[in-house]
């Protein structure tokens, strides 16, 4: 027998501390889907499921990471750095930081350090009242024997022309020179934001997306090469795969590239490259928002960006070889005469064996919860 | 111990059983209160943004013959009907009742086939007594909105949603931001910096990189609202929206009810509909089950059904073509 007055002040505190776990426990039900991505170093040193040879430059948040042996190092402070890209000698980075209106390409060490400055786009202190005064650099590549640099480049322009279409075109400029000894050598199509992410050839020509308006009226993007500063070159896409974002592997034979098809979606697809024109396209993965697809320097397959579930943040994936490039199948034994003499008769037909059935190889997803800028390609170094 | 002694003390107990049962009444009872408290906050923003009255007035300032009708037409349980889609600038530059609105788009659901079509007006279409029909909500609010799209592209609009700008980013942020596939960079030198400015006035550069990405409110809005450097300008605009919606629809599919108080937190002001609290209790399960993106069908009034030239740079409809395209999806 309990009094009632004790009764009541029991069932107060019990109903005050139910009522609120219950408030507490509904609240803790929020979906995963909503929560706003880590630091790819809040929990370093970091075991990761899958670790990929070399080191991987990438992205996130306006901080560049290195990525090696399965644990992240941030490189540079969350101050706008994005588009990391490795020197031909592997030994510096080249990346755009991006401050407010415009954005500058910078030498960096591999540690992140600033090594210099290779463009000046902000605008001049007389015309600073002109936001299109200001320049954007965006994608730089180095030249194989780095005394180029290459980007995508929508200036100089003049002050105060109030001129509404801003499109990149793809530029060469000397290393240590200025936008001023620079080449524009592509005309990019106007009213579609022009010419985008170049990649030099040892060859001297260059590989860049080119938007345009198809028959339809829409915007795609296309493959383009050209190997003189201000020739046309040549479509290697047609409009109607709407590819960018093109890889060199590292032998120089295969290109890869997303393709959209127009649509909300991207496959990864590849295709061989014989200096001046691409193969069929092959869709490698095709269930995914693929984004900046980069070769392993070693041929092993293909790192990638993508969503890490249904309108989730993108993670950095990889494709094995063997998923694009099956090893081809073992011959079909031939019968050989057994010793022991002549044999007139015929000869006996092997026994036809089921052909085996090739592992279906699925992409590695190499992190989760990070949430990388699928704007900016991932930099490889073997 | 005297007899009435002890009757008066066994009255002020109780018996375990009447306790355990008394214990587990309270527990359950505060647990389900706890519950409902977490999503107060949510139910209250529910109650103000919906369920809104809508006085459809005269369709023209200068037209008297137009009878006003006193709310948007009624659904049938389960039957098709149509949403008046709005969303508009509400930055300082304007007051908060008499804003433009940037888009206007006309969305009929059929729920017994999942079709859904979504008709981008642009907002600079010329329509008699106002000029830009951008201008109908500034005049006179979702009821004039309503009643110049119903007047002149002969549609009945069941109900209105009007988004503000500030709203969609909350939304986008709150939702853990959208993925999308953009079809090429979107690179404008005069985008209004009105949003977290204090000059509602000045200017910004926005550059919107190509490709598959995933983008938080700002960029969102960049995105969808940067028209400077579309040849199709506002119609370019217009399908950057419809592409937006999609991936909010979408994502919106991973969320649980235990995210609805934060987004409604986010919503705040910048949400108002007529559709009523019940039948948004209706509408969000149906939503749900609209999972094949290409029962979606997105229209835009193109040339030849509008032209350049109109009135105070506005464009002009070519309504023999516009109407028939109209009653074939909005009948």
């Amino acid at each position: 027998m309990i009094s009632k007055f004790l009764l009541a002040v029991g069932l107060a505190i019990l109903m005050v501390v139910s009522g609120t776990t219950s408030y507490i426990y509904v609240g803790s039900r929020q979906s995963k889907v909503v929560a706003p991505p880590q630091k790819p170093i809040a929990a370093t040193p970091r075991a990761q499921a899958f670790s990929l040879p070399g080191t991987i430059y990438i992205a996130q948040a306006g901080a560049l990471y290195s990525f090696s042996a399965g644990r992240f190092h941030q490189l540079t402070p969350e101050a706008g750095w994005t588009q990391p890209a490795l020197s031909p000698d592997g030994n510096t980075l080249i990346a755009v930081k991006r401050v407010g209106m415009y954005s500058d390409v910078y030498f960096l060490t591999r540690y992140g350090g600033i090594a210099g400055q290779l463009t000046n786009n902000a605008a001049p202190p007389r015309s600073s009242w002109d936001t299109g005064a200001n320049a954007w650099s965006f994608y730089p590549r180095l030249s194989p024997d780095q005394r180029t640099l290459w980007m995508s480049y929508d200036g100089p322009k003049a002050a105060g022309n109030g001129y509404f279409d801003v499109d990149m075109s793809v530029w060469a400029v000397p290393v240590g020179g200025s936008i001023r000894q620079g080449r524009s050598w592509t005309s990019p199509n106007n009213y579609t934001g022009g010419d985008m992410q170049p990649i030099p050839l040892p060859s001297g020509g260059v590989i860049y997306t080119k938007y345009s308006y198809d028959s339809d009226g829409d915007r795609v993007g296309q493959l383009w090469f050209t190997n003189r500063a201000g020739s046309a070159g040549t479509a290697l896409t047609s409009t109607a795969a709407d590819c960018a974002q093109p890889s060199l592997s590292p032998d120089g034979r295969n290109m890869a590239m997303i393709c959209t098809y127009k649509k909300q979606i991207s496959y990864l697809t590849i295709a061989s490259w014989n200096g001046s024109g691409l193969g069929p396209l092959k869709t490698v993965v095709s269930d995914q928002l693929v984004a900046q697809p980069a070769w392993a320097p070693d041929g092993s397959g293909i790192a990638y960006l993508a969503p890490g579930g249904p309108a989730a943040p993108f993670q950095l994936w990889f494709l094995a070889k063997n998923a694009y490039n099956p090893p081809p199948p073992s011959p079909i034994p031939t019968p050989s005469p057994s010793p022991g003499g002549p044999h007139n008769g015929p000869l006996p037909s092997p026994t036809p064996s089921p052909a085996p059935v090739a592992p279906v190889i699925k992409p590695i997803q190499v992190t989760a919860n990070l949430g990388f800028d699928a704007t900016s390609p991932i930099a490889w170094l073997g | 111990m005297r007899p009435g002694h002890r009757a008066r003390r066994s009255r002020g107990r109780l018996s375990p059983f009447r306790t355990i049962t008394l214990a587990a009444l309270a527990i359950a009872l505060s647990a389900v209160a706890g519950g409902f408290a977490y999503f107060i906050p949510a139910a209250a923003t529910a109650i103000q943004a919906t369920g809104q009255v809508v006085n459809i007035p005269s369709p023209s300032p200068t037209d008297i013959l137009f009878s006003p009708s006193p709310s948007p037409i009624p659904v049938a349980p389960g039957g098709p009907f149509t949403v008046l889609l709005l969303g508009s600038d509400d930055d300082s530059k304007f007051s908060a009742d008499h804003v433009l609105t940037q888009s206007m788009i006309l969305v009929r659901v059929i729920p017994a086939t999942k079709e859904v079509t979504m008709l981008s007006i642009p907002r600079d279409l010329y329509v008699q007594g106002y000029g830009k029909i951008d201008g109908a909500y500034s005049y006179g609010g979702a009821g004039t909105a309503i009643a110049v799209v119903q007047q002149n592209f002969g549609v009945h609009i069941n109900d209105y949603i009007w988004v503000g700008l500030l709203g969609l980013i909350k939304v986008i942020d709150a939702i853990g931001g959208i993925d999308v596939v953009t079809s090429n960079p979107v690179m404008d030198d005069y985008y209004p910096q009105d949003i977290f400015s204090a000059n509602p006035y000045g200017l910004q550069r926005v550059a919107v990189l190509a490709g598959p990405q995933h983008l938080d409110g700002i960029h969102a809005m960049e995105y969808v609202r940067s028209r400077h450097s579309d040849l199709q300008s506002d119609f370019g605009r217009s399908k950057r929206q419809q592409q937006v919606l999609q991936a909010i629809r979408l994502k919106a599919k991973q969320l649980a009810p235990s995210d609805i108080p934060a987004m409604a937190a986010a919503i705040g002001g910048e949400l108002k509909t007529s559709i009523g609290l019940d039948r948004v209790a209706q509408l969000v399960p149906l939503a749900a089950t609209f999972d094949n993106p290409d029962s979606i069908r997105q229209v835009l009034l193109l040339p030849p059904y509008t032209h350049g030239g109109g009135p105070g740079g506005s464009v002009t409809p070519n309504w023999n073509l516009i109407l028939p395209l109209v009653h074939q999806y909005f009948p």
